[in-house]
């Protein structure tokens, strides 16, 4: 169940943006992917979440190249793997039919339909995984509320809840608190390790070196167009091996 | 005494209700029709890439001002005796009605759809697929975000289709049967025929009745489309 970046080389017309970016996300564990903004990392994750094919180099997971297997074996694929946004990305509907999409979307579509009409004529009822994904993050009173009226802190922990609801193997964050207060960033945080301890592999792309110190267990640096260093957290902040990762870390890199 | 413009023309309900009937069959059908058209067709010009989009967005836009009474005269063409639907037999007839509202209904549907499901934002439709929905499923995501736009194509559709007076004229012929029902009479064309024959009043009547046909569509689709409305 380990989703893995093997050798990848990517860029978007003349502009390289990964020279060779190698980096595992296994269950259990958090990997935090640190850099400067614009450095990549949103893309790595996008290709991670088989947005689209690295341009060379591969992307594996449990071994098998996903790029290289059935349209219907990819999706299955793709359904082992969520995903998180900066900006919450809500539809426009009720706090519980976004964190129920992407088990409905796993649905027959007769069952499907049938769900839709219930929710059309009256309200469905208020158990289930998706339930409890929004219990995790505190929000199990709001159940009925419109997504849209939602702060922003709201609406990022419902983001979450709508990637943890189907129980993804692994599950990616791109700078998922990035504009969220301190009392919401620490309720995400601690929906993180919540999902790590049940196993669930997690990356979390974040410009912010105390996230990174709170949650991962481990740490790739993302600068230029490679990964500088991975390594246990600890190592990585306290000793880490380049001078250029020394240098982000420390607030002193120019860019 | 019954005053003569009473007298002489059929003013009964059974009248009113035929052409009524035949308005709303004939425009409902055509629009049903269109959207099913013009929905896809919005969301492929929309989101996909390929060569001459811009021709076929410019075929769309042009397609919403078209000309009705040539949209008639076309459509007539196509099912008379010499056109390539000929055999069909639907020289004023409420399908070859059907066939020049859809004609007109369709660009407009398409045009406005096309504006609603292109304000949908990628980030929501990137949502959709990264939760593990396929292509037909971020689609659905794009209708449902874009709904209180896609209403007001509808809407739109639908107003265009229910006040017609050119091609139904040309192509349904403004009929009345013998028992003094409708086959190919709307609201429109009988207004039309009521004006030119002085009867204002009942023109009036047919007028009132429809705005008010109008108003209730309207009423009922800004209904189901309103944001957050109907997906709790």
């Amino acid at each position: 169940m380990t989703l893995e970046a093997v050798d990848v080389h990517h860029g978007y017309g003349d502009e390289t943006v990964f020279d060779g970016v190698s980096l595992s996300v296994s269950p259990g564990e958090v990997v935090a992917i640190i850099g400067p903004s614009g450095v990549g990392k949103s893309t790595l994750l996008r290709l991670f979440a088989l947005f689209g094919s690295p341009d060379h180099g591969s992307i594996t997971y449990e071994g098998t190249d996903v790029w290289t297997v059935s349209e219907n074996h990819r999706l299955d694929i793709r359904r082992r793997i969520g995903m998180v946004f900066q900006d919450a990305s809500l539809f426009d509907a009720s706090v519980k039919r976004n964190a129920e999409y992407g088990l409905r979307v796993r649905k027959p579509w007769s069952e499907r339909v049938r769900h839709e009409l219930a929710s059309l004529v009256g309200r469905t009822n208020g158990t289930g995984p998706a339930v409890e994904a929004l219990e995790t993050v505190g929000l199990e009173d709001k159940l009925e509320q419109d997504a849209t009226s939602l702060s922003g802190g709201e609406a990022q922990r419902v983001a979450f809840a709508r990637a943890l609801a189907y129980e993804p193997d692994v599950l990616l964050l791109d700078e998922p608190t990035s504009d969220l207060d301190p009392r919401n960033t620490a309720v995400l945080e601690e929906a993180i390790l919540e999902a790590r301890d049940r196993g669930i592999g997690v990356a979390v792309a974040t410009h912010d070196m105390h996230q990174a110190e709170r949650v991962a267990d481990r740490v790739a640096v993302l600068l230029g167009d490679e990964i500088l260093e991975v390594g246990e957290t600890g190592t990585v902040f306290e000793a880490p091996r380049d001078e250029r990762t020394r240098n982000f870390i420390n607030g002193e890199l120019v860019y | 005494m019954l005053p003569a413009f009473v007298a002489e023309f059929p003013f009964e309900w059974n009248y009113i209700r035929s052409i009524i009937h035949v308005s709303l069959y004939v425009s409902l059908v055509a629009v049903a029709l269109s959207t099913l058209v013009s929905l896809p067709v919005a969301l492929l010009v929309g989101f996909k890439e390929f060569r001459g989009k811009g021709l076929v967005t410019s075929v769309i836009n042009t397609g919403m001002g078209f000309p009705s009474v040539v949209v008639g005269l076309v459509v007539l063409f196509t099912v008379s005796n010499q056109g390539p639907l000929g055999s069909f037999d639907l020289v004023f007839t409420p399908e070859a009605m059907i066939m020049s509202q859809f004609v007109l209904a369709t660009p407009v549907i398409t045009g406005v759809g096309l504006a609603a499901v292109s304000s949908v934002e990628q980030n929501v439709r990137d949502a959709a697929f990264a939760m593990g929905g396929t292509r037909v499923d971020v689609a659905v995501v794009t209708i449902k975000e874009a709904r209180y736009g896609i209403a007001t194509a509808v809407l739109a559709g639908f107003g265009r289709a229910i006040s017609e007076v050119g091609s139904v004229l040309i192509v349904g012929g403004n009929i009345a049967s013998a028992d003094g029902t409708s086959v190919t009479r709307t609201l429109t064309t009988a207004i039309q025929l009521e004006a030119r024959q002085g009867r204002f009043e009942t023109a009036m009547i047919l007028g009132a009745i429809l705005v008010v046909l109008v108003l209730l569509v309207n009423a009922i689709v800004v209904r189901l489309g309103r944001p957050g409305g109907g997906y709790r």
